[in-house]
């Protein structure tokens, strides 16, 4: 039976998580997104061009390491919890059509200088709107500084 | 060896648009045939479903020859889950649909060694030519269903040629 209650969702869990991860030590990532114009060529599909990747800032994040039980030759995952705030913010600059969007057109993350891959995504929501984004993230091979 | 398996990515992309004009996917915001070579691309957490992904996996040299003769294997990589129409019910005929497009793809099993790093890209003097597929069995994972076909796909190395 559908819930009729009536509900007014006013941002107040945004801005609480927010809050919460300005409060818990916010930094800022980057996602890692693909240029503005798109390079359609051949040599852009074989490695042979730089894919001249944006760096799309979103804030305040919190980094942290992620609790899972690691084996051997397993490399560390680690979280990065975003505000939805910062989300919806880029999610409407770039014009995209939902943040699934904007996480699947990313092809890494870089927190602090150095690049992360990520391996899912997920969202916390209060009154069926997002307030705080989770991703996954694991350590890329390449330790170039970015 | 790179300008084979870039000439053998490329040759297949433009049969994949002939033949399944619709078999398309958005990657780093480009509209494309839906093959890619995932060593070119950024890793993701899991595959990019209806669509080819080229991993070249093993590698032989033949010394014997005038010219090296480079074995190359590739593995060509395909998942899917259906359509959404069919809420996914029809993930075996569109499986079975890939592996048709699969074979019309690779014949017939030759083509012009280009290389690419040229613009225009240039004709160079000898063929790439490859083995017939060899289909693995389907892997079932929930409500995706994948396949790996593998590939030997040999050529000269020219001189001057890296």
């Amino acid at each position: 039976m559908a819930d009729l209650s009536t509900q007014n969702p006013g941002g107040f869990a945004q801005r609480a998580a927010t809050a919460m991860l300005r409060a818990g030590g916010g930094t800022t990532a980057s996602l890692q997104m693909p240029p503005l114009q798109a390079d359609t060529s051949d040599a852009g599909q074989i490695g042979l061009n730089a894919p001249g990747f944006l760096s799309l800032p979103l804030a305040p994040v919190v980094f942290r390491k992620a609790r899972v039980a690691l084996g051997d030759g397993q490399l560390p995952k680690y979280e990065l919890l975003v505000s939805a705030d910062a989300v919806a913010a880029q999610v409407s600059q770039l014009k995209l059509s939902s943040p699934q969007a904007l996480f699947g057109q990313a092809s890494g993350v870089v927190v602090a200088g150095k690049l992360f891959l990520i391996e899912a995504v997920s969202a916390s929501e209060s009154q069926g709107e997002a307030y705080l984004y989770r991703l996954l993230l694991q350590d890329a091979g390449g330790e170039w500084p970015m | 060896m790179q300008n084979a398996k870039d000439t053998f990515y490329i040759l297949l992309r433009g049969r994949l648009a002939s033949l399944n004009p619709a078999r398309t996917m958005t990657l780093r915001a480009v509209s494309r045939p839906g093959i890619l070579v995932s060593e070119a691309e950024a890793p993701a957490a899991q595959p990019i479903l209806d669509a080819f992904a080229l991993n070249w996996t093993g590698m032989q040299a033949d010394l014997q020859l005038p010219a090296i003769l480079s074995q190359m294997t590739c593995e060509i990589g395909y998942s899917t889950a259906g359509t959404q129409t069919n809420a996914g019910l029809d993930r075996g005929r569109a499986l079975e649909e890939m592996d048709y497009e699969v074979l019309k793809l690779l014949y017939p099993y030759s083509a012009q060694k280009m290389n690419y790093t040229t613009n225009p890209a240039t004709a160079m003097e000898t063929m790439v030519f490859w083995s017939e597929p060899e289909f693995s069995p389907v892997v079932i994972e929930r409500d995706r269903l994948s396949r790996t076909v593998k590939v030997t796909v040999f050529a000269f190395q020219e001189q001057g040629e890296q």
